[in-house]
Protein backbone atom coordinates (compact mmCIF):
# COMPACT_ATOMS: atom_id res chain seq x y z
CA UNK A 1 0.00 0.00 0.00
CA UNK A 2 1.98 3.09 -1.53
CA UNK A 3 2.27 5.47 -3.81
CA UNK A 4 4.92 5.47 -6.42
CA UNK A 5 5.59 9.32 -7.23
CA UNK A 6 7.83 8.28 -10.47
CA UNK A 7 5.34 5.79 -11.97
CA UNK A 8 2.56 8.96 -11.68
CA UNK A 9 5.03 10.65 -13.21
CA UNK A 10 5.85 8.58 -16.03
CA UNK A 11 1.99 8.43 -16.96
CA UNK A 12 0.80 11.74 -16.61
CA UNK A 13 0.75 12.05 -20.39
CA UNK A 14 -1.23 9.05 -20.74
CA UNK A 15 -3.30 10.53 -17.71
CA UNK A 16 -4.06 13.36 -19.54
CA UNK A 17 -4.84 12.18 -22.72
CA UNK A 18 -7.46 10.34 -20.84
CA UNK A 19 -9.01 13.38 -18.83
CA UNK A 20 -9.27 15.08 -22.43
CA UNK A 21 -11.39 12.06 -23.39
CA UNK A 22 -13.43 12.50 -20.20
CA UNK A 23 -13.56 16.35 -20.66
CA UNK A 24 -14.67 15.88 -24.57
CA UNK A 25 -17.46 13.14 -23.62
CA UNK A 26 -18.97 15.63 -20.69
CA UNK A 27 -18.53 18.64 -22.68
CA UNK A 28 -20.78 17.10 -25.56
CA UNK A 29 -23.17 15.21 -23.39
CA UNK A 30 -23.85 18.55 -21.30
CA UNK A 31 -24.19 20.60 -24.56
CA UNK A 32 -26.27 18.08 -26.06
CA UNK A 33 -28.62 17.12 -22.82
CA UNK A 34 -29.35 20.98 -22.51
CA UNK A 35 -30.42 21.19 -26.45
CA UNK A 36 -32.65 18.47 -25.83
CA UNK A 37 -34.27 19.30 -22.49
CA UNK A 38 -35.48 22.14 -23.33
CA UNK A 39 -38.18 20.92 -25.91
CA UNK A 40 -38.78 17.77 -23.89
CA UNK A 41 -39.98 20.00 -20.83
CA UNK A 42 -42.03 22.14 -22.88
CA UNK A 43 -43.66 18.62 -24.28
CA UNK A 44 -43.83 17.71 -20.28
CA UNK A 45 -45.51 20.49 -19.20
CA UNK A 46 -48.30 20.83 -22.51
CA UNK A 47 -51.69 20.15 -22.44
CA UNK A 48 -51.38 17.95 -25.62
CA UNK A 49 -51.64 14.68 -23.77
CA UNK A 50 -49.37 12.60 -26.52
CA UNK A 51 -46.55 14.87 -26.28
CA UNK A 52 -47.12 15.18 -22.22
CA UNK A 53 -46.89 11.46 -22.08
CA UNK A 54 -44.16 10.85 -24.75
CA UNK A 55 -41.93 12.77 -22.71
CA UNK A 56 -43.06 11.69 -19.41
CA UNK A 57 -42.08 8.37 -20.70
CA UNK A 58 -38.93 9.22 -22.25
CA UNK A 59 -37.85 10.70 -18.50
CA UNK A 60 -39.13 7.52 -16.77
CA UNK A 61 -37.63 4.66 -19.12
CA UNK A 62 -34.10 6.84 -19.54
CA UNK A 63 -33.74 8.26 -15.89
CA UNK A 64 -34.71 5.05 -14.60
CA UNK A 65 -31.95 2.92 -16.43
CA UNK A 66 -28.59 2.34 -15.34
CA UNK A 67 -26.11 4.56 -17.25
CA UNK A 68 -24.17 1.32 -17.89
CA UNK A 69 -27.13 -0.88 -19.72
CA UNK A 70 -27.78 2.44 -21.89
CA UNK A 71 -24.12 2.25 -22.66
CA UNK A 72 -24.76 -1.44 -24.08
CA UNK A 73 -28.10 -0.91 -25.50
CA UNK A 74 -26.45 1.44 -28.28
CA UNK A 75 -22.78 0.07 -28.62
CA UNK A 76 -23.35 -3.51 -28.75
CA UNK A 77 -27.79 -3.29 -29.49
CA UNK A 78 -27.57 -0.36 -32.27
CA UNK A 79 -24.39 -0.85 -33.06
CA UNK A 80 -25.10 -4.81 -34.04
CA UNK A 81 -27.83 -3.59 -36.35
CA UNK A 82 -26.35 -1.21 -37.83
CA UNK A 83 -22.51 -1.41 -37.30
CA UNK A 84 -21.58 -2.33 -40.36
CA UNK A 85 -23.49 0.10 -42.82
CA UNK A 86 -22.66 2.34 -44.66
CA UNK A 87 -23.76 6.14 -44.19
CA UNK A 88 -24.21 7.82 -41.44
CA UNK A 89 -25.51 5.74 -39.11
CA UNK A 90 -22.84 2.91 -39.83
CA UNK A 91 -20.48 5.92 -39.02
CA UNK A 92 -22.79 6.74 -35.64
CA UNK A 93 -22.86 3.41 -34.23
CA UNK A 94 -19.56 1.49 -35.24
CA UNK A 95 -17.94 4.49 -33.25
CA UNK A 96 -17.60 4.17 -29.59
CA UNK A 97 -17.00 7.90 -28.26
CA UNK A 98 -20.12 8.88 -30.22
CA UNK A 99 -22.00 5.53 -28.57
CA UNK A 100 -21.25 6.73 -24.88
CA UNK A 101 -22.32 10.47 -26.14
CA UNK A 102 -25.12 8.97 -27.20
CA UNK A 103 -26.00 6.73 -24.48
CA UNK A 104 -25.39 9.27 -22.14
CA UNK A 105 -26.90 11.91 -23.59
CA UNK A 106 -30.51 9.74 -22.97
CA UNK A 107 -29.53 9.41 -19.33
CA UNK A 108 -28.33 13.24 -18.40
CA UNK A 109 -31.45 15.07 -21.04
CA UNK A 110 -33.78 13.02 -19.25
CA UNK A 111 -32.69 14.65 -15.67
CA UNK A 112 -31.99 17.83 -17.09
CA UNK A 113 -35.50 17.51 -18.31
CA UNK A 114 -37.22 17.44 -15.18
CA UNK A 115 -35.07 20.35 -13.64
CA UNK A 116 -36.02 22.52 -16.48
CA UNK A 117 -40.05 21.41 -16.03
CA UNK A 118 -39.19 22.61 -12.37
CA UNK A 119 -37.92 25.38 -13.03
CA UNK A 120 -39.93 26.52 -15.14
CA UNK A 121 -43.24 25.29 -13.21
CA UNK A 122 -41.88 27.89 -10.56
CA UNK A 123 -41.57 31.04 -12.35
CA UNK A 124 -44.89 32.92 -10.64
CA UNK A 125 -48.13 32.48 -12.47
CA UNK A 126 -48.66 36.07 -11.92
CA UNK A 127 -45.60 36.94 -13.92
CA UNK A 128 -46.06 35.28 -17.08
CA UNK A 129 -50.43 36.77 -16.51
CA UNK A 130 -48.68 40.26 -16.01
CA UNK A 131 -46.54 39.57 -19.49
CA UNK A 132 -49.15 38.80 -21.34
CA UNK A 133 -51.86 41.77 -19.80
CA UNK A 134 -48.94 44.05 -20.77
CA UNK A 135 -49.20 42.33 -24.76
CA UNK A 136 -45.65 40.72 -24.58
CA UNK A 137 -45.72 38.33 -27.42
CA UNK A 138 -45.98 34.56 -25.99
CA UNK A 139 -42.60 34.28 -27.77
CA UNK A 140 -40.89 36.67 -25.61
CA UNK A 141 -42.70 35.92 -22.56
CA UNK A 142 -40.97 32.90 -22.80
CA UNK A 143 -37.33 33.59 -24.21
CA UNK A 144 -37.40 37.04 -21.59
CA UNK A 145 -39.41 36.42 -18.70
CA UNK A 146 -40.05 32.81 -18.25
CA UNK A 147 -36.84 30.84 -19.53
CA UNK A 148 -34.06 33.15 -17.44
CA UNK A 149 -36.39 32.81 -14.34
CA UNK A 150 -36.08 29.36 -14.87
CA UNK A 151 -32.52 29.07 -15.39
CA UNK A 152 -32.02 30.90 -12.44
CA UNK A 153 -34.16 28.90 -10.12
CA UNK A 154 -33.26 25.60 -11.27
CA UNK A 155 -29.43 26.35 -11.53
CA UNK A 156 -28.52 24.43 -8.66
CA UNK A 157 -30.19 21.44 -8.93
CA UNK A 158 -28.29 21.81 -12.72
CA UNK A 159 -25.04 21.73 -11.12
CA UNK A 160 -25.33 19.32 -8.94
CA UNK A 161 -26.80 16.93 -12.08
CA UNK A 162 -23.74 18.12 -13.99
CA UNK A 163 -21.14 16.96 -11.25
CA UNK A 164 -22.65 13.84 -10.45
CA UNK A 165 -22.85 13.18 -14.27
CA UNK A 166 -19.29 14.01 -15.02
CA UNK A 167 -18.45 11.41 -12.31
CA UNK A 168 -20.89 9.01 -14.11
CA UNK A 169 -18.74 8.95 -17.28
CA UNK A 170 -16.55 6.79 -15.27
CA UNK A 171 -17.81 3.58 -16.44
CA UNK A 172 -17.48 4.57 -20.32
CA UNK A 173 -14.93 2.06 -20.27
CA UNK A 174 -17.51 -0.88 -21.00
CA UNK A 175 -18.03 -0.01 -24.37
CA UNK A 176 -14.15 0.43 -24.92
CA UNK A 177 -13.72 4.45 -24.80
CA UNK A 178 -10.23 4.99 -23.31
CA UNK A 179 -11.05 7.81 -21.03
CA UNK A 180 -9.26 8.66 -17.67
CA UNK A 181 -10.31 5.47 -15.43
CA UNK A 182 -9.86 3.28 -18.30
CA UNK A 183 -6.02 4.66 -18.59
CA UNK A 184 -5.69 4.08 -14.81
CA UNK A 185 -6.96 0.61 -15.18
CA UNK A 186 -4.51 -0.26 -17.56
CA UNK A 187 -1.86 1.26 -15.68
CA UNK A 188 -3.15 -1.49 -13.17
CA UNK A 189 -3.24 -4.30 -15.31
CA UNK A 190 0.34 -3.62 -16.91
CA UNK A 191 2.02 -2.95 -13.12
CA UNK A 192 -0.37 -4.43 -10.45
CA UNK A 193 -0.08 -1.55 -8.73
CA UNK A 194 -3.79 -0.41 -7.95
CA UNK A 195 -2.32 3.05 -5.79
CA UNK A 196 -0.64 4.92 -7.57
CA UNK A 197 -3.34 5.03 -10.79
CA UNK A 198 -5.95 4.71 -9.21
CA UNK A 199 -5.44 7.71 -6.76
CA UNK A 200 -3.40 9.68 -9.60
CA UNK A 201 -6.64 9.33 -11.66
CA UNK A 202 -9.13 10.29 -8.72
CA UNK A 203 -6.73 13.55 -7.82
CA UNK A 204 -7.56 14.72 -11.26
CA UNK A 205 -10.94 14.02 -11.03
CA UNK A 206 -11.49 15.73 -8.12
CA UNK A 207 -9.85 18.73 -9.42
CA UNK A 208 -11.91 18.56 -12.23
CA UNK A 209 -15.41 18.17 -10.35
CA UNK A 210 -14.55 21.31 -8.26
CA UNK A 211 -13.84 23.27 -11.02
CA UNK A 212 -17.22 22.64 -12.27
CA UNK A 213 -18.57 23.36 -9.33
CA UNK A 214 -16.92 26.79 -8.21
CA UNK A 215 -17.41 27.64 -11.83
CA UNK A 216 -21.26 27.08 -11.96
CA UNK A 217 -21.59 28.68 -8.73
CA UNK A 218 -20.00 31.40 -9.46
CA UNK A 219 -22.51 31.58 -12.49
CA UNK A 220 -25.16 31.21 -10.26
CA UNK A 221 -23.68 34.03 -8.05
CA UNK A 222 -23.26 36.14 -10.98
CA UNK A 223 -27.12 35.50 -12.15
CA UNK A 224 -28.67 36.42 -9.05
CA UNK A 225 -26.27 39.32 -7.62
CA UNK A 226 -29.85 41.13 -7.19
CA UNK A 227 -31.29 38.99 -5.23
CA UNK A 228 -29.43 37.15 -2.47
CA UNK A 229 -31.87 37.71 0.01
CA UNK A 230 -34.07 35.16 -1.84
CA UNK A 231 -32.26 31.72 -1.06
CA UNK A 232 -35.68 29.96 0.09
CA UNK A 233 -37.49 29.85 -3.01
CA UNK A 234 -34.72 28.81 -4.89
CA UNK A 235 -34.19 25.76 -2.56
CA UNK A 236 -37.84 24.31 -2.82
CA UNK A 237 -37.09 23.86 -6.71
CA UNK A 238 -33.55 22.36 -5.83
CA UNK A 239 -35.73 19.56 -3.65
CA UNK A 240 -38.25 19.20 -5.77
CA UNK A 241 -36.77 18.35 -9.02
CA UNK A 242 -35.51 14.78 -8.18
CA UNK A 243 -31.94 14.85 -8.59
CA UNK A 244 -29.61 11.83 -8.25
CA UNK A 245 -28.76 12.85 -4.93
CA UNK A 246 -28.87 15.30 -1.99
CA UNK A 247 -25.96 18.78 -2.63
CA UNK A 248 -22.78 17.93 -3.08
CA UNK A 249 -20.68 20.29 -0.51
CA UNK A 250 -19.24 23.76 -0.38
CA UNK A 251 -15.64 24.59 -0.87
CA UNK A 252 -14.61 24.09 2.64
CA UNK A 253 -16.75 21.05 2.93
CA UNK A 254 -19.74 22.65 4.34
CA UNK A 255 -23.39 22.04 2.77
CA UNK A 256 -23.68 24.09 -0.20
CA UNK A 257 -27.31 25.35 1.14
CA UNK B 1 -32.71 -19.26 -31.19
CA UNK B 2 -35.11 -22.12 -29.89
CA UNK B 3 -37.55 -20.78 -26.88
CA UNK B 4 -35.87 -22.86 -24.49
CA UNK B 5 -32.54 -21.39 -24.41
CA UNK B 6 -34.01 -17.97 -24.42
CA UNK B 7 -35.54 -19.20 -21.18
CA UNK B 8 -32.26 -19.76 -19.72
CA UNK B 9 -30.88 -16.81 -20.01
CA UNK B 10 -33.88 -15.19 -18.54
CA UNK B 11 -33.59 -17.65 -15.53
CA UNK B 12 -29.70 -16.48 -15.57
CA UNK B 13 -31.17 -12.71 -16.05
CA UNK B 14 -33.01 -13.76 -12.48
CA UNK B 15 -30.28 -15.01 -10.78
CA UNK B 16 -28.70 -11.54 -11.55
CA UNK B 17 -31.44 -9.74 -9.93
CA UNK B 18 -31.33 -11.58 -7.09
CA UNK B 19 -27.54 -10.15 -6.35
CA UNK B 20 -28.31 -6.85 -7.44
CA UNK B 21 -30.94 -6.79 -5.04
CA UNK B 22 -29.31 -8.32 -1.87
CA UNK B 23 -26.23 -5.71 -3.06
CA UNK B 24 -28.71 -2.95 -3.17
CA UNK B 25 -30.11 -4.02 0.34
CA UNK B 26 -26.84 -4.20 2.35
CA UNK B 27 -25.27 -1.25 0.56
CA UNK B 28 -28.16 0.83 1.76
CA UNK B 29 -28.26 -0.41 5.18
CA UNK B 30 -24.81 -0.17 5.65
CA UNK B 31 -24.91 3.32 4.10
CA UNK B 32 -27.40 4.52 6.02
CA UNK B 33 -25.58 3.72 9.47
CA UNK B 34 -22.50 5.16 8.18
CA UNK B 35 -24.70 8.48 7.65
CA UNK B 36 -26.37 8.24 10.72
CA UNK B 37 -23.02 7.63 12.80
CA UNK B 38 -21.23 10.92 11.01
CA UNK B 39 -24.29 12.82 11.53
CA UNK B 40 -24.62 12.42 14.94
CA UNK B 41 -20.77 12.58 15.14
CA UNK B 42 -21.10 16.58 13.52
CA UNK B 43 -23.47 17.31 16.52
CA UNK B 44 -20.71 17.48 18.57
CA UNK B 45 -18.93 20.07 16.80
CA UNK B 46 -15.41 18.47 17.63
CA UNK B 47 -12.96 20.70 14.95
CA UNK B 48 -11.00 17.14 14.45
CA UNK B 49 -14.29 15.23 13.80
CA UNK B 50 -15.07 17.86 11.91
CA UNK B 51 -11.76 18.60 9.72
CA UNK B 52 -12.20 14.46 8.96
CA UNK B 53 -15.77 14.93 7.96
CA UNK B 54 -14.85 17.58 5.67
CA UNK B 55 -11.98 15.40 4.22
CA UNK B 56 -14.13 12.15 3.93
CA UNK B 57 -17.01 13.82 2.13
CA UNK B 58 -14.88 15.97 -0.36
CA UNK B 59 -12.80 13.05 -1.04
CA UNK B 60 -15.91 10.27 -1.79
CA UNK B 61 -17.92 12.66 -3.61
CA UNK B 62 -15.46 14.20 -5.45
CA UNK B 63 -14.47 11.51 -7.08
CA UNK B 64 -16.63 8.58 -9.45
CA UNK B 65 -17.80 5.56 -7.29
CA UNK B 66 -16.44 3.53 -9.69
CA UNK B 67 -12.71 4.61 -9.21
CA UNK B 68 -13.82 4.07 -5.60
CA UNK B 69 -15.07 0.08 -6.29
CA UNK B 70 -12.07 -0.38 -8.22
CA UNK B 71 -9.61 0.94 -5.77
CA UNK B 72 -11.60 -1.16 -3.12
CA UNK B 73 -11.35 -4.60 -5.44
CA UNK B 74 -7.79 -4.07 -6.67
CA UNK B 75 -5.64 -2.72 -3.68
CA UNK B 76 -8.61 -4.10 -0.83
CA UNK B 77 -6.30 -6.83 0.15
CA UNK B 78 -3.18 -4.68 0.77
CA UNK B 79 -5.53 -2.09 2.66
CA UNK B 80 -6.86 -4.65 4.96
CA UNK B 81 -3.42 -6.48 5.07
CA UNK B 82 -1.57 -2.78 6.16
CA UNK B 83 -4.23 -2.10 8.72
CA UNK B 84 -3.82 -5.49 10.43
CA UNK B 85 -0.10 -5.27 10.27
CA UNK B 86 -0.74 -2.38 12.77
CA UNK B 87 -1.93 -4.44 15.10
CA UNK B 88 0.43 -7.38 14.39
CA UNK B 89 -1.56 -9.59 12.41
CA UNK B 90 -0.82 -11.69 8.70
CA UNK B 91 -4.04 -12.66 7.21
CA UNK B 92 -4.81 -13.87 4.07
CA UNK B 93 -7.62 -11.77 2.69
CA UNK B 94 -9.17 -12.50 -0.71
CA UNK B 95 -11.85 -9.34 -1.53
CA UNK B 96 -14.54 -10.27 -3.46
CA UNK B 97 -16.23 -8.20 -6.55
CA UNK B 98 -19.21 -8.07 -4.16
CA UNK B 99 -17.40 -6.90 -0.68
CA UNK B 100 -15.56 -4.21 -2.43
CA UNK B 101 -18.66 -3.13 -4.16
CA UNK B 102 -20.38 -3.22 -1.13
CA UNK B 103 -17.53 -1.19 0.85
CA UNK B 104 -17.69 1.33 -2.12
CA UNK B 105 -21.15 2.05 -2.02
CA UNK B 106 -21.34 1.79 1.82
CA UNK B 107 -18.39 4.88 1.85
CA UNK B 108 -19.89 6.92 -1.18
CA UNK B 109 -23.42 6.84 -0.08
CA UNK B 110 -22.88 7.05 3.41
CA UNK B 111 -21.30 10.61 2.88
CA UNK B 112 -24.66 11.63 0.62
CA UNK B 113 -26.95 9.97 3.53
CA UNK B 114 -24.63 12.13 6.27
CA UNK B 115 -25.73 14.82 4.30
CA UNK B 116 -29.40 13.99 4.21
CA UNK B 117 -29.81 12.95 7.90
CA UNK B 118 -27.64 15.75 9.21
CA UNK B 119 -29.74 18.44 7.51
CA UNK B 120 -33.45 16.55 8.82
CA UNK B 121 -31.62 17.18 11.97
CA UNK B 122 -30.50 20.21 11.71
CA UNK B 123 -34.17 20.85 10.51
CA UNK B 124 -35.92 19.48 13.79
CA UNK B 125 -37.19 22.59 15.38
CA UNK B 126 -35.18 23.82 18.71
CA UNK B 127 -38.49 23.37 20.96
CA UNK B 128 -38.78 19.80 20.66
CA UNK B 129 -35.41 19.23 22.31
CA UNK B 130 -35.64 21.75 24.91
CA UNK B 131 -39.01 20.48 25.65
CA UNK B 132 -37.79 17.05 25.76
CA UNK B 133 -35.32 17.96 28.55
CA UNK B 134 -38.11 20.17 30.13
CA UNK B 135 -39.97 16.85 30.42
CA UNK B 136 -37.00 15.46 31.93
CA UNK B 137 -36.63 12.68 29.22
CA UNK B 138 -33.05 11.12 29.40
CA UNK B 139 -30.78 12.71 26.31
CA UNK B 140 -30.87 8.82 24.92
CA UNK B 141 -34.05 8.50 24.89
CA UNK B 142 -34.96 11.58 24.28
CA UNK B 143 -33.34 11.12 21.05
CA UNK B 144 -34.62 7.65 20.45
CA UNK B 145 -38.33 8.65 20.98
CA UNK B 146 -38.68 12.05 20.20
CA UNK B 147 -36.06 13.27 17.62
CA UNK B 148 -34.73 10.66 15.89
CA UNK B 149 -38.84 9.74 14.45
CA UNK B 150 -38.77 13.45 12.95
CA UNK B 151 -35.17 13.12 11.18
CA UNK B 152 -36.90 10.29 9.88
CA UNK B 153 -39.93 11.94 7.98
CA UNK B 154 -38.00 14.98 7.28
CA UNK B 155 -34.85 12.98 5.92
CA UNK B 156 -37.11 10.53 4.29
CA UNK B 157 -37.26 12.60 0.79
CA UNK B 158 -33.46 12.49 0.32
CA UNK B 159 -32.94 8.75 1.81
CA UNK B 160 -35.30 7.29 -1.08
CA UNK B 161 -33.51 9.52 -3.60
CA UNK B 162 -30.15 7.94 -2.02
CA UNK B 163 -32.01 4.48 -2.61
CA UNK B 164 -32.52 4.56 -6.00
CA UNK B 165 -28.80 5.87 -6.50
CA UNK B 166 -27.56 3.26 -4.74
CA UNK B 167 -29.92 0.73 -6.50
CA UNK B 168 -28.58 2.39 -10.11
CA UNK B 169 -24.77 2.12 -8.72
CA UNK B 170 -24.75 -1.51 -8.31
CA UNK B 171 -24.56 -1.81 -12.11
CA UNK B 172 -21.31 -0.03 -11.70
CA UNK B 173 -19.93 -3.57 -9.62
CA UNK B 174 -20.24 -5.22 -12.71
CA UNK B 175 -17.11 -3.90 -13.79
CA UNK B 176 -15.36 -4.82 -11.12
CA UNK B 177 -16.67 -8.57 -12.10
CA UNK B 178 -19.59 -8.90 -10.14
CA UNK B 179 -21.91 -11.29 -12.07
CA UNK B 180 -25.11 -9.35 -11.15
CA UNK B 181 -28.01 -8.37 -13.62
CA UNK B 182 -25.84 -5.98 -15.80
CA UNK B 183 -23.34 -8.15 -16.25
CA UNK B 184 -25.21 -11.02 -17.15
CA UNK B 185 -27.45 -9.52 -19.53
CA UNK B 186 -24.49 -8.45 -21.51
CA UNK B 187 -23.20 -12.40 -21.40
CA UNK B 188 -26.88 -13.53 -22.99
CA UNK B 189 -27.23 -10.48 -25.75
CA UNK B 190 -23.63 -11.66 -26.59
CA UNK B 191 -24.49 -15.46 -26.61
CA UNK B 192 -28.02 -15.07 -27.87
CA UNK B 193 -26.92 -11.89 -30.84
CA UNK B 194 -30.48 -10.96 -29.12
CA UNK B 195 -28.79 -7.56 -27.67
CA UNK B 196 -32.41 -5.60 -27.52
CA UNK B 197 -34.36 -8.19 -25.69
CA UNK B 198 -31.32 -9.06 -22.54
CA UNK B 199 -30.87 -4.91 -22.36
CA UNK B 200 -34.32 -3.92 -22.19
CA UNK B 201 -34.95 -6.92 -19.46
CA UNK B 202 -32.50 -5.33 -17.31
CA UNK B 203 -33.51 -2.13 -18.25
CA UNK B 204 -37.05 -2.55 -17.17
CA UNK B 205 -36.05 -4.81 -13.66
CA UNK B 206 -34.67 -1.39 -12.46
CA UNK B 207 -37.30 1.29 -13.74
CA UNK B 208 -39.93 -1.40 -12.04
CA UNK B 209 -37.76 -1.70 -9.13
CA UNK B 210 -37.39 1.85 -8.33
CA UNK B 211 -40.72 3.11 -9.33
CA UNK B 212 -42.28 0.30 -6.72
CA UNK B 213 -40.19 1.65 -4.59
CA UNK B 214 -40.79 5.19 -4.66
CA UNK B 215 -44.64 3.80 -4.55
CA UNK B 216 -43.13 2.35 -0.49
CA UNK B 217 -41.81 5.44 0.17
CA UNK B 218 -44.88 7.92 -0.94
CA UNK B 219 -46.63 4.91 1.38
CA UNK B 220 -44.08 5.29 4.20
CA UNK B 221 -44.24 9.37 3.93
CA UNK B 222 -48.17 9.45 3.99
CA UNK B 223 -47.58 7.31 7.14
CA UNK B 224 -45.10 10.07 9.39
CA UNK B 225 -47.15 12.71 8.30
CA UNK B 226 -50.13 12.09 9.64
CA UNK B 227 -51.00 14.51 12.34
CA UNK B 228 -48.55 17.33 10.45
CA UNK B 229 -50.16 20.48 8.51
CA UNK B 230 -49.23 19.77 5.05
CA UNK B 231 -47.22 23.33 4.27
CA UNK B 232 -49.24 26.04 2.30
CA UNK B 233 -48.35 25.54 -1.47
CA UNK B 234 -46.35 29.26 -2.43
CA UNK B 235 -46.23 30.03 -5.97
CA UNK B 236 -42.95 27.80 -5.82
CA UNK B 237 -44.41 24.75 -5.88
CA UNK B 238 -47.95 25.76 -7.68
Amino acid sequence: MKFDPALALRSLPDMLHGLLVTIALAASVVALGLLIAIPLALARNSRHPVLAWSAATYVIVFRGTPAVILLFFVYFGFGQVFGARDGFLGALFSNAFLCAVLGFTLNHSSYVTEIVRGGLLAVPKGLVEAAAALGIEPRDVFLRIRLPLAIRYGLKAYQNEVILFTKATAVVSVITVVDLTSVANNIFYDTYDPFTPLLTAAAFYWVLVNLLRIGLARFDAWLNAHLMADEGHRQVIAVHSTTRAPAPLGPLGEPAQ
Amino acid sequence: MPLQDLLGYFAQLLGGAAITVELAFSGYACALTVGTAWALLRRLDNPVVNAVWRIYASTFMGVPSVLVIFLFYYGGAAIIGGMAELVGLRPRIDVSPFGAGLAALTVVQGAYSAEVIAGAMRNVPRGQFEAARALGIRPHQAWWYVIMPQVARLALPGLTNIWVSVLKDTALVALAGLNEIVARSRTAAGATKEPFLFFIAAALFFIVFSAATLKFSARIERGLDRGIARPVTTGAQA
